[in-house]
């Protein structure tokens, strides 16, 4: 009896002053590790693009872009580091800024996805001038100050208004129409909860706003005030209100698909949509092909960019920088708008007749940003607590 | 045994012991005792990057550290609510997936024969099925244009959907939990002597009686594992709610993964984990307590 419990006794000891060690050990490793990888090596002729995206941008990368980009720069190879739909987003952010922080190489050059604006706000990414970057000039200033410190804008998309022609025969034209529609046909209507899509998050953004005065509204587009966000009250209220109307009296489906399924499936008429999402869906088979789609106005659902970033301490910065200029090209701007049906950044004049042609309707130029990044979390933590159930 | 030998075993034990001890304290140990230096406010070190990249992150100067992450994850009225759904779902879901492995068990023990065995076979196959697929198949087949729905509409009745419910949570997580339930329990109704029912009924114990008291008793051991292991596994699951549940009044599970991703507030995921890990101690304390009883009653300690 008194054996056992000494051992007992001895081991946890033990696994308290391993633990211990553990942490000591790892603490100095961390503080002495020399500049792995540093400035040397043959990276002059490479390029290191992190994803963290959908297969449609992965797609858009390898097949137009890697070939164009290696055709303009003879020499340089782009490699392409994929994270499928960002799912290690958390990790690869945490990777980066640990590399910053200690001055080091993260492994990557430019890096592309969600991650990019949560590590300008860190600080940890090359702020690159209109110099080095020619397209950047043509860039709207607000969709600029939207990507925070070095967040390099190089594509847009919307959120639309998808509907089911066989049961809405005249689709809303206007916000409040969509809102006497939804009103009108309870069950009909849904959105996926913005914390697990974007689409979702454009339909709550866009009522927030048509309840917040305008000047409040445009700052949170470029700054995160905490003292701001209790403005939203009544766009909260506005939205609680429709939740006896939403499908099966307030289920709000998860992710983007979630709510384009119930859509394909018949069970609700009218849901928002990405933009691309639609086009591509379409094009793939997920979205039957009578399903159509629109942009209502005062106000319009809002849309965004997709923001590129530079590690500040990447080792082939240049190159990086160079990739960036040609992503704002004409040439690859137009790959853009074909390959996956993206906005593109820099005016519509500068693209071909034809790329012109298919957005007219769109008025990219006209896109209505979304809130800044740290805005949308809190915003999707708030709608979580203040609309569904409620 | 003198002294000094029945010292020398415990040594060898304890060295025996010393390679998974290390193992789980630098692998499980260290990340854990991290993780709660953390929910109290401690942002150096390790937890440098989680700390800079979090919003709404607390930080305490010094010990003791801060209760405010804790203050504020049980301030909200949305964790409150998710927890009594999570400790709910967690009762009833195992109150059933038990009842529903103890009948198996008790008609394979008692009665046999083909029909008993192809039950048991069915409530195993749940096993080799991801629970992904399962969580999916279960949405479409419980949704509002589901099976019930549409076998209701024939005779022009409204049928229940489940799923986006409680009641889709609980039948989700009674599918997933059942087969090793049913497994667990089976082999340990099994093991029962058959001398030993016999011996009861020739006393004159009836179904009931030798049920109650001779076969739940020598069985008790796997009943308390499986309902143990059940308790634990349908408290911290997250890919049935996540399918299968409402935005609100869901499982702690799904809110630990967003509030860790989707609103970037890793302090308050991690203070959620904390609460899910102490109720899952308290279930596994029961655990214990069961064993070392058992382990009591036949003189081994």
């Amino acid at each position: 009896m008194k054996s056992k419990s000494l051992a007992v006794l001895a081991v946890t000891a033990l696994a308290v002053t391993g633990l211990a060690g553990c942490a000591q050990k790892s603490n100095d490793s961390g503080g002495s590790t020399p500049a792995a990888g540093g400035t040397g090596g043959s990276g002059a002729g490479e390029v290191r693009v992190y994803i963290g995206a959908d297969t449609n941008i992965k797609d858009l990368w390898e097949k137009s872009v890697k070939p164009g980009f290696e055709k303009a720069n003879p020499g340089t190879t782009l490699k392409i580091d994929f994270d499928d739909h960002e799912e290690h987003g958390t990790q690869n952010l945490a990777k980066l800024t640990a590399a910053e922080k200690s001055g080091n190489d993260a492994g990557w050059d430019l890096m592309d996805g969600g991650i990019v604006l949560q590590a300008a706000d860190a600080g940890v990414l090359e702020q690159v001038t209109k110099d080095q970057v020619k397209g950047l000039a043509d860039v709207p200033e607000d969709t600029l100050k939207a990507g925070g410190k070095g967040g390099i804008p190089y594509r847009g998309s919307s959120v639309l208004l998808a509907y089911n022609p066989k049961l809405v025969a005249s689709p809303p034209a206007t916000y409040d129409d969509l809102m006497a529609w939804i009103k009108a046909n309870p069950g009909k209507f849904t959105y996926n909860s913005p914390k697990s899509g974007g689409s979702g998050g454009a339909f709550v953004t866009t009522v927030l706003d048509k309840n917040l005065p305008a000047d409040t509204a445009k700052t949170l587009r470029t700054t995160y005030d905490k003292n701001l966000l209790t403005q939203w009250k009544p766009g909260w209220d506005a939205l609680r209100a429709l939740n006896p109307y939403v499908y099966q009296k307030g289920v709000y489906p998860t992710g983007n698909k979630g709510s384009i399924e119930l859509l394909a499936n018949g069970q609700i008429a009218m849901t928002p949509v990405w933009s691309d999402m639609f086009i591509s869906g379409q094009k793939s088979g997920t979205i039957p092909k009578d399903m159509k789609a629109t942009q209502i106005a005062n106000p319009s659902f809002t849309g965004g960019a997709a923001y590129l970033g530079i590690p500040a301490h990447a080792k082939n910065k240049a190159n990086a920088i160079k990739l960036a200029d040609y992503l704002l090209s004409a040439e690859a701007q137009n790959m853009i708008a074909k390959d996956i049906a993206g906005y593109p950044v820099i005016p519509l004049s500068k693209l071909p007749q034809e790329t012109q042609a298919t957005f007219k309707d769109a008025h990219p130029e006209n896109l209505r940003a979304g809130y800044f990044d740290k805005v949308n979390k809190d915003r999707d933590l708030a709608w979580d607590q203040e609309v569904p159930g409620k | 045994m003198s002294a000094a030998a029945t010292r020398r075993t415990a040594w060898r034990g304890f060295f025996l012991a010393l390679p998974p001890v290390a193992f789980i304290a630098l692998f499980a140990g260290m990340p854990i005792v991290l993780a709660f230096l953390f929910t109290l406010g401690y942002g150096g070190g390790l937890n440098e990057i989680t700390a800079l990249i979090g919003q709404d992150v607390y930080l305490a100067d010094g010990p003791p550290g801060t209760v405010e992450p804790y203050r504020v994850v049980f301030a909200s009225g949305r964790f409150r609510e998710d927890l009594i759904v999570t400790i709910l779902v967690t009762i009833v879901s195992t109150l059933i997936v038990i009842t529903v492995a103890l009948a198996i068990a008790l008609f394979l023990r008692l009665r046999g024969g083909r029909i008993a065995n192809l039950l048991t076979i069915l409530t195993i196959v749940p096993m080799f099925i991801p629970v992904v697929i399962s969580a999916y198949a279960l949405r479409t087949f419980y949704s509002d244009i589901g099976f019930l729905p549409t076998l209701f509409a024939q005779v022009g009745a409204t049928g229940p959907a489940f799923a986006y419910s409680v009641p889709g949570l609980v039948i989700g997580s009674v599918w997933t939990n059942l087969p090793f339930a049913v497994l667990m329990i089976s082999s340990g109704v099994a093991a029962v002597p058959d001398s030993v029912i016999d011996a009861a009924r020739d006393s004159g114990a009836g179904l009931l009686r030798t049920t109650g008291s001779v076969i739940l008793p020598m069985a008790m051991v796997p009943i308390v594992i499986a309902t143990t292991f059940t308790a634990i596994g349908i408290i911290g699951s997250f890919t049935i709610p996540y399918f299968l549940g409402r935005n609100s009044q869901t499982m702690l599970g799904v809110d630990i993964a967003s509030y860790f991703i989707a609103f970037n507030r890793p302090q308050q995921a991690i203070v959620m984990a904390f609460v899910v890990f102490a109720l899952a101690s308290l279930i596994a304390a029961t655990y214990v307590w069961a064993n070392f009883r058992q382990a009591k009653e036949a003189d081994q300690v």
